[in-house]
């Protein structure tokens, strides 16, 4: 049995070997995918993750409510706020014309006389609450803070900002309140009395604590090289299926499969032999992948792949990718009837499930049907794994459902396969 | 000494998915041991489906086979570990060389290295492959190929070894060495279940030979004793033409 299942592999090993083109698909098309994609999709992840939503900021104001929004925004991380180009500061009309260049998702004007508008709406408030008047007929003037938006940008980018925008001009409203009515109070205290004492800054007794749910590694959201290298490495173990498929099509085409059935060796030691070998060019691909992640992505100004805490559990769901991937391999093998059925039918599921795995495009900015859909791909069981291990810090045990999905997804393949050629083979 | 029937078959039958005419009807045949059993029959006779039925490839729908005894529906495993089969299309890796194709249908038959190593050299040599040993199978001739298709087959030296037209497509040359070889292990004790196209070839093989058509046998016997049967005939060919007539065959 060991003998027979070791001539097989070497068979295997050797064919391959000799299969020039197919070991250029196998290892230079995944390294050339993660170089380009990672290149292409730097800029997009760091506009979402590391610089932030770009901002240009006019503010005519000069007074606190400017300032106090572009200092609020300036020290918030999830913007990159600008407020001049080449030395001239953004005017109302040059801040429009940025926007529709693509250059900024999100302009914000703050009005001239801004500040001083509301401080006398306050005033006026106020005054008239501590001499219990009616209220005034006169009209409140009106503060306009215009938003230039990029059709492309998200409306979770436009929420995010008008929902700042309310939490600063709140505070400068309050600020000035209090103002205010310190000032008023003051006037009314017989002389010689202490003044009230401005302290609206111990007010802010509110902080926010942020907890993970786990040892979090990076930012919940992946970087482009965090994404993409996994992603491509998991789309280029999945690509061996047309190495698969090919070998078992071509053993049916020269006439080996018809003399293989005449030995007295088993369907399934056959079967195993393949695997056993696809398996170990699975995980070659794969650490070459991983390396180039580490290693030359970092040459090319592209942040280097992070691979966590647990290398285990790394090497453990790369292995049962490669299992998962070989699996589908030898079905769509068996499935085809000609080497061009199952290269066309190989690699359109291949890319369909990475499509629908978050391979091409990443879970997180599918719309929701998407997102459920996406896990029904093998594809999306080994992504969201090396997320939970690369960015969440998982180990082992953060990766078992993972697993399990995978090694099932492999016992099923395999057990459809073996059924399928008892049937072909019996009729 | 009475010789031992190495091949039974009664009543097999056999009907493929989709097909309305079955492809082997009826047929009963016993092959004894030590013969050198000639099937022919025009295309689509029904020969290759009678081989890949007694070789456990196809399974019959009716009828019983005993190889050497052993029912194929009980021991479809044990009997592969004593038949060998030389399928019509060649089956060799091509990137591989002839030495590592038979290395590994050795290995696969479960025979030592050593021992599959020894048996290559020799056959090789004998088929005058020696040179070509380390060569890829995808750089050979056909006749080349024929001649390590043929060997791949007699590494575990098989009891009874079928052969699909095993010198289709191949010079005289090759031809004549694969006849002689197949003579030698004849007589070395190998049971020989031979299809062909060339009835010259199987007139001069064949110690029994079985004419096939739409999958019933027609006619069985030696060589001569067909040829005494068919008024007129003074070969195969004209056995052949008057039991399969001269209509042509898809």
């Amino acid at each position: 049995m060991l003998q027979k299942l070791l001539a097989i592999i070497r068979k295997e090993f050797l064919i391959l070997l000799r299969d020039k083109i197919g070991l250029l698909i196998l290892f230079a098309m995944p390294i050339t995918l993660i170089l380009v994609m990672t290149l292409i999709q730097d800029s997009a992840f760091k506009t979402i993750n590391e610089k932030g939503i770009p901002i240009v900021f006019v503010n005519n104001d000069h007074d606190t409510l400017g300032n106090t929004i572009l200092n609020g925004l300036k020290s918030s991380d999830f913007c990159q706020v600008s407020t001049s180009k080449e030395g001239k500061d953004f005017t109302i009309t040059s801040a429009q014309k940025a926007v529709a260049n693509g250059e900024f998702l999100i302009g914000i004007v703050i009005p001239k006389g801004a500040s001083n508008k509301i401080r006398n709406n306050v005033s006026e408030l106020v005054t008239e609450t501590m001499s219990l008047n009616e209220a005034s007929s006169v009209k409140k003037e009106v503060v306009d803070i215009t938003l230039i938006i990029d059709p492309v940008a998200k409306n979770s980018f436009v929420s995010t900002i008008t929902s700042n925008l309310h939490e600063f001009i709140a505070a400068v409203k309050t600020q000035m309140m209090f103002q205010s009515f310190s000032d008023q109070i003051a006037e009314i205290l017989p002389e010689g009395s202490k003044k009230p004492t401005k302290a609206y800054e111990k007010t802010d007794i509110i902080h926010y604590k942020e907890i993970y749910g786990s040892a979090l590694i990076g930012k919940d959201v992946p970087t482009s090289t965090q994404h993409n290298v996994p992603a491509w490495t998991i789309f280029g173990m999945f690509f061996i299926v047309i190495l698969v498929v090919g070998n078992i099509i071509k053993e049916k085409k020269e006439g080996s499969a018809f003399r293989l059935k005449t030995l007295p060796t088993s369907y399934l030691t056959m079967m195993n032999g393949k695997i056993i070998v696809y398996v170990i060019v699975c995980m070659i691909q794969f650490f070459i992948m991983i390396a180039v992640g580490v290693f030359v992505l970092p040459l090319l100004g592209l942040p280097a792949l992070n691979l966590g805490h647990h290398l285990e559990a790394i090497l453990v769901l790369a292995f049962f990718t490669a299992l998962a991937a070989t699996g589908f391999g030898v079905l769509i093998g068996t499935l085809a009837n000609s080497e061009q059925q199952g290269a066309i039918l190989g690699s359109l599921l291949v890319l369909l499930l990475s499509a629908i795995g978050g391979i091409l495009v990443p879970t997180y900015v599918m719309p929701e049907i998407m997102r459920k859909i996406s896990m029904m791909s093998p594809l999306n069981w080994s992504l969201s794994g090396f997320y939970q291990i690369i960015l969440r810090g998982a180990d082992l045990s953060g990766i078992t459902f993972n697993c399990t999905l995978l090694v099932l997804f492999f016992i099923i393949t395999v057990f459809l396969s073996s059924t399928i050629n008892k049937i072909r083979s019996k009729s | 000494m009475s010789l031992q029937n190495s091949i039974e078959i009664s009543h097999l039958s056999k009907t493929f998915k989709g097909n309305l005419d079955p492809s082997v009807n009826d047929v009963s045949l016993t092959i004894k041991e030590n013969e050198i059993f000639g099937l022919l029959g025009p295309n689509g006779a029904g020969k290759t489906t009678i081989i890949s039925i007694l070789c456990g490839i196809v399974k019959s729908d009716q009828g019983k086979v005993l190889l050497n005894g052993v029912d194929l529906a009980n021991g479809n495993e044990s009997i592969k570990k004593f038949i060998g089969v030389v399928p019509q299309d060649i089956a060799l890796y091509p990137s591989l060389t002839a030495k590592e194709n038979l290395a590994f249908y050795g290995a696969m038959y479960g025979i030592d290295k050593k021992t599959v190593n020894e048996r290559a050299t020799i056959w090789l040599e004998k088929l005058g492959l020696t040179k070509a040993a380390n060569k890829k199978v995808e750089s050979f001739s056909g006749g080349m190929k024929r001649r390590v298709n043929l060997i791949a087959s007699l590494l575990h030296e098989p009891k009874i070894l079928f052969l699909d037209e095993p010198t289709v497509g191949v010079d005289v040359q090759s031809r004549n060495v694969i006849i002689d070889l197949l003579k030698e292990i004849n007589q070395n004790g190998t049971t020989i279940i031979y299809t062909s196209h060339h009835l010259e070839e199987a007139q001069d093989l064949c110690t029994q030979i079985a004419i096939i058509d739409y999958g019933r046998i027609l006619a069985q016997g030696s060589p001569q004793e067909l040829i005494d049967n068919v008024e007129k005939a003074t070969n195969l060919e004209d056995v052949f033409l008057h039991l399969t007539k001269r209509k042509l065959r898809d």
